[in-house]
């Protein structure tokens, strides 16, 4: 019996959804158009009587409306299975808002299975998987898809910054800390990682984890600004590294205030998913009370 | 700068033009076609060739005009207003074979000036798109009414900003659509006072809040305090403030919705 292949498999989806070359339905059309005049000319100059003639030039008109009419439908179908395909990476987009990764990772499943239409939509799809497979912390596979979309798929700065950071963080999660820091490096000789918060993000969770706790507290507090006004309620990972980064400096008392202020912004499971390396602040700190309307 | 009634007018003359130039042709080559079967002998079939080879050209021509007004939008979010602008313009001067792509022009004034903060202009820009047939263009009327609906709340117009929120209750939103729906429902419930309405379902709009770009949270959460303040749940509403500073300061969150600095001056 054949079975079935794993669940987000790399390899599998990288090959099933390569765009198939498409149909050069405007050759087509130009080759009818002449194929149309050649006919009507021929047509013109045979030695039939008026009347077939005539018959002849209705029958090549309309085969000609026919004709254009079926190429525009061919072309409203291709752009409405494009639609669909849109519609369908920007909900796997609001299920990983939502922290819906079950939901994202059958949707990326059944649209990177078959031959993506637009590679636009496949790299976003790419994007998406490797952001699922990091939170199942299937780091190595993560890793692989951004290696993919970065060698493979041309990208604008913006999201090659995007992507770098994203490969980085899976670096640091699986605790490849040789090319995590030779990353690092890449992404801090870029025009984009002069003013990052993305990137002075891994950098702190870099120094936290090799236990270099000064420079992660020296970097958060420099570029604490920077990382408020890029990251919005993602600041709250700054401020959960910080206060490992406290507590490791044996700070009890700024330690506590960043503890406080990362479990305002964002609920303790789900900093302690994202950051293992906090888990011993749990024991030695209170994390701010949420009120019981939104308990 | 393009006068928005001067824009009005000519959009609505150019649909005119462009859907009479479509119903010409198309009349046209029904009549090339019909023409010799019904008695008329002529060669048609070079006139229709004719008929053909101007649909083609002004469809050419059209997609420029498309292609020059799609680059507004990124030029819009660059804060590249002057050539955003100037794209527009050459947009709407140019002609086009489809009413589409004058419409999505037209929107993308009423987004340039929304964000040059020239709410009534906006607001007109947005009602005039809302005016046509839009078709299966459900997504620009959602963002026309957005549009229109915040733009009435920075005029004070609040019952034309409610009438384009209720309109919007008909869509199925998309999750940022329906983030923006959010803090437009908060500013409006802040400014009518009607507190009971802005804390309901609070747990529902704080997560919701997590999602938003950082000022928009920022300002959300604060409006909730304000409520809490408002009703005494102290307890509730500094938590909720605590929230909005930790992600903006206060002159920055207050502004434009004056008074809301007060809550950032009550004790604890």
């Amino acid at each position: 019996m054949e079975s079935s292949p794993p669940f987000l498999d790399v390899p599998t989806l990288l090959e099933a959804s390569e765009p198939r070359p498409r149909t050069p339905w405007l050759h087509f059309l130009i080759g009818g158009f002449v194929l149309t005049i050649v006919l009507s000319w021929l047509v013109g100059r045979s030695s039939q009587s008026a009347q077939t003639q005539d018959m002849l030039e209705s029958v090549i008109a309309f085969g000609l409306m026919g004709f254009v009419a079926s190429i525009t439908l061919t072309g409203f179908l291709g752009v409405r299975r494009a639609r669909a395909e849109q519609a369908a990476v920007g909900a796997v987009d609001e299920l990983i808002q939502l922290r819906r990764w079950p939901e994202a990772g059958l949707l990326l499943q059944s649209l990177l299975s078959r031959p993506a239409r637009s590679p636009l939509a496949r790299a976003q799809a790419l994007l998406f998987l490797a952001l699922v497979l990091a939170r199942y912390h299937r780091f190595e596979d993560s890793v692989s898809v951004h290696d993919y979309i970065l060698d493979e798929i041309p990208l604008d700065d913006a999201t090659d910054h995007v992507v770098r950071l994203g490969r980085a963080m899976a670096m640091l999660r699986e605790d490849n800390l040789l090319d995590a820091d030779r990353a690092i490096s890449e992404l801090r000789r870029t025009s984009r990682g002069v003013d990052s918060a993305g990137l002075a993000l891994v950098e702190i969770y870099r120094d936290v984890k090799t236990g270099h706790p000064a420079e992660a507290v020296e970097m958060f507090e420099k570029r604490r600004d920077v990382l408020r006004r890029q990251l919005g309620h993602r600041v709250a990972d700054g401020w959960a590294l910080a206060a490992r980064a406290y507590d490791l400096l044996d700070r009890p008392g700024d330690a506590q205030a960043a503890y406080e202020n990362a479990t305002v912004l964002m609920p303790l499971a789900e900093l302690t998913r994202r950051y293992p390396e906090i888990n011993p602040l749990a024991s030695k700190y209170k994390p701010a009370p949420a009120p019981a309307e939104v308990a | 700068m393009l006068p928005v009634d001067v824009a009005i007018t000519r959009f609505r003359r150019d649909l005119t033009i462009a859907a009479l130039v479509r119903i010409s042709l198309l009349a046209a080559a029904m009549f090339c076609v019909l023409a010799e079967p019904f008695g008329l002998h002529q060669d048609w079939m070079y006139v229709l060739l004719v008929v053909g080879g101007i649909w083609v050209l002004l469809s050419y021509r059209s997609m420029q005009g498309t292609r020059i007004a799609a680059d507004s939008p990124s030029l819009i979010a660059a804060g590249e207003f002057e050539r955003a602008e100037s794209h527009i313009d050459a947009s709407l001067r140019s002609f086009s074979l489809f009413r589409n792509a004058k419409i999505l022009s037209l929107h993308h004034l009423a987004v340039l000036r929304h964000a040059q903060q020239r709410w009534r202009e906006s607001a007109l820009l947005s009602q005039a798109v809302l005016s046509q047939k839009l078709g299966n263009m459900q997504g620009l009327a959602r963002n026309s009414l957005l549009l229109l609906a915040d733009s009435m709340l920075q005029v004070g117009d609040l019952r034309g900003a409610f009438t384009a929120m209720t309109r919007l209750y008909r869509y199925r939103l998309s999750l940022g659509e329906a983030l923006v729906l959010q803090l437009l429902q908060l500013d409006y419930g802040w400014r009518i006072g009607a507190w009971e309405s802005v804390l309901q379902g609070i747990g529902g709009k704080v997560q919701m809040c997590e999602l938003m770009p950082r000022l928009n949270a920022a300002k959300s959460q604060a409006l909730l305090a304000a409520a809490a303040f408002k009703t005494n749940r102290i307890e509730l509403a500094r938590w909720l403030r605590r929230r909005a500073q930790l992600l903006a300061d206060p002159q920055e969150i207050a502004a434009g919705l004056p008074g809301l600095e007060e809550i950032f001056r009550l004790p604890g």
